[in-house]
């Protein structure tokens, strides 16, 4: 068995001896590398208290938090060997930013971690292309909008490239394109590689994205583990004060009135077409091409076209392509592919397997579309 | 857009602004310093003259309306000192008014007048040179400049975490306001001292949260008592040495050979 990328044995803290009760109570989690982790709990449930303790912000009062195996040591040059590779992201940009330029803030958190002036040039750059703020760079932190700030605090977690991304509330104070953009590259840095937990109170987001959820309730663990099984207990729901995904409740009420069984839990809307689809609808196929130094010729085609990645985001941007989908293409390609149609999506060579893949495994809710 | 940002967008936007902040804060502070070192009014004459060149440079004149009602308050203020110097001349000299008006003595001479005069041109000429320095000069730039002087770590960063959570503090501020208002908070003078209060306690403890909050977060982002400089300001040069020398000798001179060879009294038909 997997040593866990962090594990914690009963762990207990309260910010001081005055509260009813501990801001964490025995806290028992084993979070593996790899595998997408979201923290799911209301307002004051504790996901942040429980962030500032995996980096060693915070001491256990009780119990211990292992990184790699290991008990965190609080000496100050492990902690800040533990924060070079343990990134987190706070969920308020305005006490995440310290500098006056976009630039600078960025810089800040690459020179606390090291590394070499020459490379921060372009470090600022590409961190500030996967949000979507590659124009700012020059900009006074002041003159820019909340949703704005939110991507530059993002932006200067994603550009020290750190082996552990923690991000609060990745998502909150932004609009539904921006959000997608930011999930995106959140998805695309876990599949390169970088262990990513998040926490949030969108349970949308949550149940679409995460491989294991840990659900908290008053500083109290009452779920870890796959989503599909803690959203299938609506007391549990309820009582952590949260509320059930939409996608989750459209197949509850489907499968009631079809008296079919809800299992497999659909996630995303492709997948509950999916589901849904007649056994005899046409279904289209996906010409999936990957990009790596320029965009593929591949003719006129009269497709909708779609894209994923950084790299491609930005071959499509330098040479002004057409594009349909800019933002949630996987998801808008395969239900476009369902609904008859063929489309070509374009993405980045390093991602192209997963999301084939990722297609692929539609199969298990029913039709699934073709990828070329 | 809020007066602070309009600030921050004139001094980010200026022509000046790669200018080395170090070289400009010399300059600034040679040219206030020639302005009062002889009695010539030519002297402030020039001095206003440069800085109002240098404003417009800076600027491009583009001079936020906010900054001329500034500049209009802060003369408004400076009249108030002139008459001050003005009506407490010695009556030895020659006398323009005197007078009583209540307990008060009134006693306007020709050196008073001249007095006066020469203050309020000083006055303006010195502000106009302040606001382009500051209408050209980053805090932030500022800060490292001073770094570069060898002024300790701790004030430079005190002063860059300073201005950047005042537009914080302002931001949070306007909020509260806006959200008193329409609650009715400023309905009548009473209401209106109890809601001001209750903002400031507001801003007071909003503080303390920031501040703790600020401490974890520097923690998470490795912070290690020294904030990294990615952009470092121009170097002061020699040239900057050499134009400070050189504007000093050259208006020092030329307020020595212009001392009291305009009289304003004279001019004016008082005497």
């Amino acid at each position: 068995m997997a040593v866990p990328l962090f594990e914690t044995e009963n762990l207990e803290f309260s910010y001081n001896s005055r509260q009813s009760r501990p801001s964490l109570d025995n806290i028992n989690i084993a979070i593996h590398k790899g595998v997408r982790a979201v923290v799911l709990g209301a307002n004051g449930a504790g996901k942040s208290t429980l962030f500032y303790q995996l980096n060693g912000v915070l001491k256990p009062k009780k119990g211990v938090v292992k990184y790699n195996g290991k008990p965190i040591d609080y000496s100050q040059n492990s902690l800040y060997a533990l924060r070079n590779e343990v990134c987190v992201a706070v969920q308020n940009p305005d006490e995440q930013i310290f500098s006056v330029t976009v630039e600078e803030d960025i810089a800040f958190g690459l020179f606390n971690t090291g590394v070499h002036r020459e490379i921060i040039d372009k470090s600022i750059d590409d961190a500030l292309f996967k949000v979507g703020m590659a124009g700012y760079r020059k900009k006074p932190v002041s003159q820019i909008s909340k949703g704005q700030r939110k991507r530059v605090a993002l932006a200067g977690a994603f550009a020290v490239n750190p082996k552990v991304l923690i991000l609060d509330e990745p998502t909150a104070g932004l609009d539904p394109q921006t959000s997608c953009e930011v999930m995106e590259a959140i998805d695309q840095i876990s599949i390169t590689g970088t262990s990513v937990i998040i926490s949030t109170h969108d349970v949308d987001l949550a149940y679409a994205w995460a491989d294991e959820i840990y659900v908290l309730k008053n500083g109290k663990m009452i779920y870890s583990g796959e989503p599909g099984a803690f959203f299938s207990d609506k007391k549990s729901v309820i009582s952590a004060e949260l509320a059930i995904p939409h996608s989750f409740s459209v197949n509850s009420y489907i499968c009631s009135m079809r008296g079919e069984s809800e299992t497999p839990y659909p996630r995303t809307d492709s997948q509950v077409i999916c589901k849904i689809l007649p056994s005899d609808a046409k279904v289209g196929k996906i010409r999936l091409i990957r990009t790596s130094k320029s965009v593929p010729d591949i003719g006129k085609i009269d497709e909708r076209i779609g894209i994923y990645g950084f790299n491609t985001r930005r071959l499509f941007m330098d040479s002004g392509l057409p594009v349909d989908y800019n933002f949630n293409a996987v998801e808008h390609c395969i239900i476009e592919a369902l609904n008859g149609n063929n489309v070509t999506l374009y993405c980045d060579e390093c991602i192209a397997d997963k999301i084939d893949s990722r297609i692929k495994s539609l199969s298990q809710f029913g039709k699934c579309p073709e990828v070329i | 857009m809020s007066e602070q940002q309009q600030m921050d967008t004139l001094v980010y936007g200026s022509r000046m602004v790669s200018w080395s902040p170090l070289g400009k804060l010399l300059f600034t502070i040679t040219i206030l310093i020639v302005n009062i070192c002889t009695d010539s009014l030519f002297v402030p004459i020039v001095t206003f003259a440069i800085g109002i060149v240098m404003l417009f440079y800076s600027t491009v004149c583009k001079i936020p309306k906010f900054i001329l009602l500034a500049l209009l308050g802060a003369i408004l203020i400076i009249v108030i000192g002139v008459i001050m110097v003005l009506i407490t001349g010695n009556d030895e000299s020659c006398v323009i008014w005197d007078d009583h008006i209540l307990w008060l003595h009134i006693c306007v001479t020709e050196i008073s007048f001249n007095k006066a005069w020469l203050v309020f041109l000083r006055s303006i000429a010195g502000m106009t040179v302040m606001i382009s320095f500051a209408t050209s000069t980053p805090v932030p730039h500022l800060s490292q400049g001073l770094n570069q002087i060898h002024v300790p770590n701790e004030v430079t960063e005190l002063i860059t975490l300073i201005y950047r959570y005042a537009f914080l503090f302002l931001e949070r501020m306007e909020i509260m306001w806006n959200a008193a208002q329409c609650r009715m908070g400023f309905n009548g003078f009473m209401n209106t001292m109890r809601t001001t209060a209750t903002i400031a306690v507001g801003m007071f403890i909003t503080s303390f949260d920031m501040a703790s909050k600020a401490q974890i977060v520097l923690e998470c982002r490795n912070y290690r008592g020294v904030f990294p400089v990615y952009n470092m300001p121009a170097k002061m040069s020699v040239k900057w040495i050499l134009a400070s020398v050189i504007i000093f000798a050259a208006i020092f001179v030329l307020g020595c050979y212009t001392s009291n060879t305009i009289n304003m009294a004279k001019i004016c038909g008082f005497i």
